[in-house]
């Protein structure tokens, strides 16, 4: 039922999306743009908006679920792939495969695989296993580090692409047209093992030692999770850059829908409507240039943020 | 239901915890482990519930291994509670005993009235029915320590493995505890680790003591709660008394 509205929230906003722009539709006018095939303002929408909304809908999911592995995996809720430094380095692979030709979606993997196997390795330990408060501090280095070494190239490269380059990083569905909706599919075949964990994390949440004596394989379910959910925000920012704290915020939603439960499906419609709202104020209110869907993200998910923190620790120390 | 150790060798990274260990528990009743902190009493118990592996020796489970078994098989047969029982925030008291379902669950699947049944039938063993509705981070100590064992109950396996469940608990909540463990001695059988010797004397069938990973003594409470056993095991003396007409022994450090 939960689902259900979140699932219709996230349609509603969709039809929403489509009918935003610099000139909006008005709900007859948009059904007539969808069915009336390829003339005029049907074109419009159908080769500008509905692959970006579509895009932005998937690559909200992709933040939205993995966000909320990784938080329930690291068992706190700042552990999302934009703080610990997956979405960044991902971005990293994804700019250094953009100037050598390569596919984009490629070199975000090897960053986003790369960052998670370093932490993996960084926070190990021979006796306890990966240590989930050290990957979150490891990760914000990653981050600060990856991000750093995003910036520099770009602006070593120094041609009039780089205006556009730091926009993509901060996160921006411009120029998502047909070939990402392509590339989103493939995405949302890789989500479904997230989508389907939440009993697992679930129980991971109950500690290790438990977890295993419940009868799941806590390592291998724990490494699968991580690394899928790794492939899945790294894809997601090769499709729309790592738009700011859409992973981080999707999860906290997702639990205040689902009294507190880590329920994936629940973060991604939240990922996805967040993804959207922020996509459609970038295009409503940018007047010139359209300014980064990443922008409003922040605006929104920095308050987010702070109530969850807040409510972190209010809990800990009642 | 036969539960036989042989020659169990346990490591944790490196170091060797438990050395050469056999013994068989009994097919029902209370088993107490007791040791000092840091002999392996821990590392026994979750050798015992298959969540470590063995560098070699056997656990056997009616003749069958138990490291070997696919886990949740292993989960249906052995239940364990770990020693740091964090609930996730927010948890009910029933969401929590619906944990222990999990080996019983089919994937993606809702609970079935039988597992139903187990969750209400081990709310009910604790006492706790009439606060499932409350959030498991509001309970007190003793009804918390409760709810975690009716998670383990609710799992409905042969064996149940408890890891210090007295820890951290007032008197009046120990009380308690040890009163609802001696009821459920009845059905099923109790491996536990405890501190208060005492304690152990009074709840205890069976008493193992651990000295640095090895087995010091293994039989019913009053052979091995004895000064010579307890100073071989402790490393300190001990005095040793019977309450004249209650069957119930005291067990205090000589120093106290």
């Amino acid at each position: 039922m939960r689902h259900f509205l979140l699932f219709l929230l996230t349609l509603t906003l969709a039809f929403l999306a489509l009918s935003a722009g610099r000139n909006w539709l008005s709900p007859p006018e948009l059904l007539e743009a969808l069915l009336g095939g390829p003339q005029g303002v049907g074109r419009m929408v159908w080769s500008l908006r509905v692959p970006r909304v579509l895009v932005g809908v998937v690559a909200g999911c992709c933040f939205g679920v993995a966000g909320i592995v990784f938080q329930s995996l690291l068992r706190n809720p700042l552990a999302s792939p934009d703080i610990i430094g997956l979405s960044q380095s991902a971005a990293l692979g994804a700019v250094v495969a953009l100037m050598a030709g390569l596919p984009i979606m490629f070199g975000a993997w090897v960053g986003g695989l790369s960052a998670i196997l370093l932490l993996a390795w960084l926070a190990g330990h021979p006796r306890h296993g990966i240590e989930p408060r050290a990957v979150v501090l490891q990760g914000l280095g990653l981050a600060i580090l990856s991000g750093a070494a995003t910036e520099a190239l770009i602006l070593r490269a120094g041609d009039n692409d780089a205006g556009m380059m730091m926009t993509w990083l901060a996160g921006t569905l411009n120029g998502a047209g047909w070939p990402e909706v392509h590339d989103a599919l493939w995405l949302v075949l890789m989500m479904v093992p997230l989508l389907l964990s939440g009993r697992t994390i679930d129980r991971l949440e109950l500690g290790d030692d438990l977890a295993r004596a419940l009868g799941l394989r806590v390592g291998f379910l724990r490494a699968t999770l991580g690394l899928n959910a790794a492939l899945v925000v790294a894809g997601a920012v090769a499709l729309c850059g790592p738009m700011t704290f859409v992973a981080l915020a999707a999860g906290p939603i997702a639990r205040l829908v689902c009294y507190g439960r880590p329920d994936p499906i629940a973060a991604a419609l939240a990922g996805a409507s967040f993804v959207t709202i922020a996509d459609m104020l970038a295009r409503s209110f940018s007047s010139m240039a359209l300014l980064p869907g990443g922008l409003y993200t922040a605006l929104i998910g920095a308050p987010i943020l702070i109530l969850a923190v807040r409510r972190q620790a209010r809990r800990e120390t009642s | 239901m036969s539960f036989t150790v042989r020659n169990l060798d346990i490591y944790l990274g490196r170091s060797q915890i438990l050395h050469d260990l056999s013994f068989s528990l009994p097919s029902r009743g209370v088993t107490g482990i007791i040791g000092a902190n840091g002999c392996g009493k821990s590392t026994l118990l979750r050798g015992l519930a298959g969540v470590l592996p063995a560098q070699s020796g056997n656990i056997l489970y009616e003749g069958e291994e138990v490291t070997s078994m696919s886990p949740r098989i292993r989960a249906r047969r052995i239940a364990l509670l770990p020693q740091s029982g964090l609930a996730p925030p927010g948890l009910t008291v029933r969401q929590l005993v619906t944990r222990g379902r999990t080996p019983w669950l089919r994937p993606f699947l809702p609970m079935t009235p039988s597992d139903q049944a187990a969750v209400e039938q081990a709310m009910r063993a604790v006492g706790l029915t009439d606060l499932s509705a409350r959030s498991v981070d509001s309970l007190s100590g003793g009804e918390r320590q409760r709810a975690w064992i009716a998670l383990v109950l609710a799992q409905e396996s042969g064996i149940v493995l408890l890891d210090e469940p007295l820890n951290f608990l007032d008197l009046p909540f120990q009380a308690e505890l040890v009163k609802l463990l001696r009821g459920l001695r009845q059905t099923c059988r109790i491996v536990i680790i405890l501190h208060d010797l005492t304690v152990a004397a009074r709840l205890c069938d069976h008493v193992l003591a651990l000295k640095s990973g090895r087995l010091v003594a293994s039989g019913p409470p009053s052979e091995v709660l004895t000064r010579d056993l307890l100073s071989a095991t402790f490393g300190i003396d001990f005095d040793v008394q019977d309450l004249p007409g209650t069957g119930k022994r005291v067990v205090l450090p000589e120093s106290f």
